[in-house]
């Protein structure tokens, strides 16, 4: 090979030479990545307050067998079960906080809760918005509440077929409609470690409360309420506004953006940019069942079981005309569609209601005026 | 009569050394398939593997035999199959006997409907409103998409089926990759990409870049299975096709009890025979001018519908054109179908006879090969005509993002919309000008659209110039209302018009 032709040559290879630099750079980073998330799982986990109890009432700690107290009381036998490691209860311990506070409002760091923040849109989604006291709500006296959205009685019944699609979900698949639609986000893949962790946490609920694979339990799921669980009036919207300025106001906002006080979510949003969006099965246009059976169990915190069907149904039904986020499987168009609408509409209402309080005679307070209201 | 045989054979059959190239180009199709494939059948379609197989196998076969180009045929899509999965959805359940039975009656329907564009002449010239622009931003787009899309297999992970915001998920994968992918994975598809880059960065050795890489990439995942354990390194291998036959008939459904589920899927019907006729005629037309070969898009409209009507008996995925396996052909120096029709003789030799073999290949080396093919379509010197005028560029980048954004269908449709919009505003400004004679000049069309245009031009020219010449001769155009117009000025006898 002569001088002209080794130089041709070499500024030929110049190209392959970058691309593969890059290769073993991305291989380098893939490396270090790899490494940092090996020590974060080895660390120590810093629970937070709800898990710290419901952790500790369950006595999780590694060893050769797991004997749950809550079933030695319900049952006066001291069951066995296969024990956890100890990456086995750091794991547990990650999902609990991941389900108690997925936003990562109590971490030191959001590296705490993994990715997290990533797959979901907007500021206000925790899954114990739903799956209330961190997927296991029970009463006074330890028994758990029917449709309750049990996490350890859905982990039980994982891997059925979907009653709405008629396909065969794994429990990981079933996380994603969680945060695709009620968290308008977007699916983690499913060996993420927030998957993973998640799993690992309801499939401990599962066995701390000495629940059956394939068996199904009352507090699975909500406890739905269809048209002919009421008088069959049908649903009303004006009554719903109605109920819902004077029960569900209070806390998540008249226009139902939810309440957050110094960055906190302290009610999350029903309505608006931060809310489920309009495929989830929250919304009563989609699932007309669904939305009011949680608030029938779940609503108002602390006066649980005082609401009608009919008014849950009412209330659900104003709630989903309030606006919120399209729902990937609508398009990209529509999604651009009502985010526009969402950030347009709520300044010119808030223009409006300047107007409104500018006038002498006006007595116009509510709940976001005592409050910072995130929109 | 042996000199005459021998003439025919010579005709029928390439010189040696072409035939030698065209072997290892079909072989490399073959291999290049094989993965593709796979992963639309069972990640896209949501039909088991041997569907994407039996594509690649009389999908090809029938669509290279059924026109004349040198590089064009069908096969196993990635669109096609993804229109198919997001069809059936709410009907059936994926892997199931009643959803594999709609699959096939929804390619039959669109089918027929792509027979009634080759009956029907105007219909299929309707799709010849793609311009080239649009056609490179396409690829361009399905390039990257492919880049993409290979991501998770490339790092041993599951794919992730969420289809909507494609630019975010693979973001979101490409950080999965660096945070969780299985580095054993990694290691193989790099191995499998260097090595092909490698080998393709020389002239001699360029055409078996993918073939060597593939063969180093499962050699390296046979290693480290040997050392570590296949249950250690979890290295995901190429479906068992132990099972697969020569041919497996299938029956599409049209029972009484289904027609209600099959109204339901019509319009997916449509959408599948537009889609898959939409990329044909386009690829149809890039590979022309690729080649320097003219043949008809009928031909290829002819060719998707007739494969489409007879493989919905064949249990097999819908066939369009594929760009990314023509680009090779193209890219490896192919000189006749011959090589598309070998590349299905060989992955069936390869399913029947080696799938033992075909067992081990670890998919990120498959996933690998699938990026050198994305990568090969997007090839700066295709693209950089358009960027010399700026209508042209941004219809080239709307198609692009569009893919991106909308899918291939809202890429044809919103960048053969505004490459449309771009003709019209050409069409409603044509060419007047004014010589130093007083002779107004038309060149272009004189028509509704663009006569407030030449209006205001004529009435200027007439404040400075008592009397006018009007020059129709060079007008392509003039519609009725033209035709009245001219003859009002002409009657005002203040201009004089030279027809």
């Amino acid at each position: 090979m002569n001088h002209s032709n080794l130089k041709q040559f070499m500024i030929k290879m110049i190209p392959v030479g970058i691309l593969i630099t890059i290769l073993s750079a991305l291989y380098i980073i893939a490396t270090v990545k790899h490494i940092e998330r090996s020590t974060l799982r080895l660390k120590p986990v810093s629970l937070t307050a709800g898990c710290k109890t419901k952790l500790d009432k369950y006595q999780l700690k590694s060893g050769k067998y797991y004997i749950s107290p809550y079933v030695t009381k319900q049952t006066g036998k001291q069951i066995r079960r296969a024990g956890y490691r100890p990456e086995d209860i750091r794991a547990i311990q990650r999902g609990c906080n991941i389900i108690d506070d997925l936003l990562g409002q109590d971490a030191k760091h959001i590296s705490e809760r993994w990715n997290s923040r990533r797959y979901i849109r907007g500021t206000h989604t925790s899954c114990d918005h739903c799956h209330q006291s961190i997927g296991d709500k029970q009463n006074a006296t330890g028994q758990r509440l029917v449709g309750s959205l049990s996490l350890a009685a859905s982990w039980v019944k994982a891997d059925a077929y979907d009653r709405f699609t008629g396909l065969l979900l794994p429990y990981e698949l079933r996380q994603m409609q969680c945060f695709i639609n009620s968290s308008n986000g977007f699916k983690p893949n499913i060996s993420d470690d927030i998957i993973r962790d998640i799993t690992a946490y309801t499939r401990f609920l599962s066995v701390a409360v000495n629940l059956r694979t394939q068996h199904r339990y009352p507090e699975q799921g909500i406890d739905e309420i269809p048209v002919s669980a009421t008088a069959k009036r049908g649903d009303d919207y004006v009554r719903g506004a109605s109920l819902f300025r004077l029960k569900c106001a209070n806390c998540h906002g008249a226009r139902g953006f939810g309440t957050v006080i110094n960055g906190r979510v302290i009610y999350p949003a029903v309505g608006g940019p931060n809310a489920f969006n309009r495929q989830s099965r929250n919304n009563f246009r989609f699932v007309s069942t669904i939305l009011p059976g949680f608030i029938c169990r779940n609503m108002p915190l602390g006066q649980e079981g005082t609401l009608s069907n009919q008014d849950c149904r009412d209330i659900a039904y104003f709630i989903s005309n309030m606006p919120r986020p399209a729902g990937d499987k609508a398009g990209p168009l529509a999604a651009l569609w009502q985010q526009m609408m969402m950030a347009i509409l709520p300044r010119l209402v808030a223009l409006v209601n300047q107007d409104e309080e500018a006038k002498p005679t006006s007595n116009l307070k509510t709940n976001e005026n005592k409050t910072q209201v995130d929109q | 009569m042996i000199k005459i045989l021998k003439n025919v054979y010579q005709k029928i059959i390439p010189e040696r050394q072409l035939l030698q190239s065209d072997l290892l180009i079909g072989l490399t199709l073959a291999v290049v398939v094989l993965p593709q494939a796979i992963a639309f059948s069972t990640t896209l379609a949501g039909v088991p593997p041997y569907f994407g197989i039996y594509a690649a196998i009389w999908g090809v076969l029938i669509t290279a035999l059924f026109n004349s180009s040198k590089v064009f045929h069908g096969g196993p899509n990635s669109t096609l199959s993804a229109v198919l999965g997001v069809t059936l959805l709410p009907v059936a359940p994926q892997f199931g006997e009643t959803y594999m039975g709609y699959a096939l009656t929804l390619l039959l329907m669109a089918g027929l409907i792509q027979l009634l564009f080759w009956f029907i002449r105007p219909l299929s010239r309707l799709l010849d409103l793609m311009s080239e622009a649009v056609i490179n931003g396409m690829i361009f787009g399905i390039g990257l998409f492919l880049i993409l899309k290979s991501l998770t297999a490339f790092a041993g992970l599951p794919i992730n089926t969420e289809i909507e915001w494609p630019l975010i998920i693979a973001w979101h994968n490409f950080l999965a990759l660096l945070e969780i992918g299985n580095m054993h994975a990694i290691e193989v598809g790099l191995v499998t990409l260097i090595s092909a880059i490698i080998v393709r960065a020389f002239d001699n050795t360029r055409n078996w870049g993918i073939l060597i890489g593939i063969v180093a990439g499962t050699l390296y995942s046979q290693y480290l299975n040997s050392k570590y354990g296949l249950e250690n390194t979890l290295i995901e291998q190429t479906a068992d096709f132990s099972a697969i036959g020569f041919v497996f008939p299938s029956i599409p459904i049209f029972t009484q009890d289904a027609l209600p589920d099959i109204i339901t899927i019509m319009p997916g019907a449509v959408t599948l025979a537009l889609l898959g006729l939409f990329q044909t005629v386009a690829a149809m037309r890039r590979m022309n001018r690729k080649m320097g070969q003219l043949v008809d898009s009928r031909e290829g409209i002819s060719a998707d519908a007739i494969s489409n009507c007879a493989l919905p008996f064949l249990s097999s995925l819908p066939t369009c054109a594929s760009f990314n396996r023509m680009w090779l052909m193209q890219s490896m120096g192919s000189s006749s179908r011959w090589v598309a029709c070998s590349s299905a003789v060989f992955l069936l030799i390869f399913v029947l006879l080696f799938s033992d073999l075909i067992a081990i290949i670890p998919i990120p080396a498959m996933a690998a090969v699938i990026m050198i093919v994305g990568a090969n379509m997007m090839r700066w010197e295709d693209v950089r005509p358009h960027f010399s005028n700026w209508p042209e560029a941004s219809v080239f980048l709307t198609a692009f993002l569009s893919v991106h954004i909308f899918g291939l269908f809202g890429a044809v449709i919103v960048a053969s919309s505004l490459a449309m919009l771009h003709f019209k505003w050409q069409k409603l400004h044509p060419s007047v000008f004014l010589d130093d004679n007083g002779v107004l000049s038309i060149r272009g069309s004189l028509y509704y659209g663009s006569l407030p245009y030449i209006e205001s031009i004529v009435k200027n020219s007439l404040l400075e110039n008592e009397t006018l010449k009007l020059d129709i001769t060079a007008t392509t155009y003039i519609d009725p209302e033209g035709q009245r117009w001219l003859h009002e000025i002409e009657s005002s006898n203040l201009i004089t018009i030279i027809r």
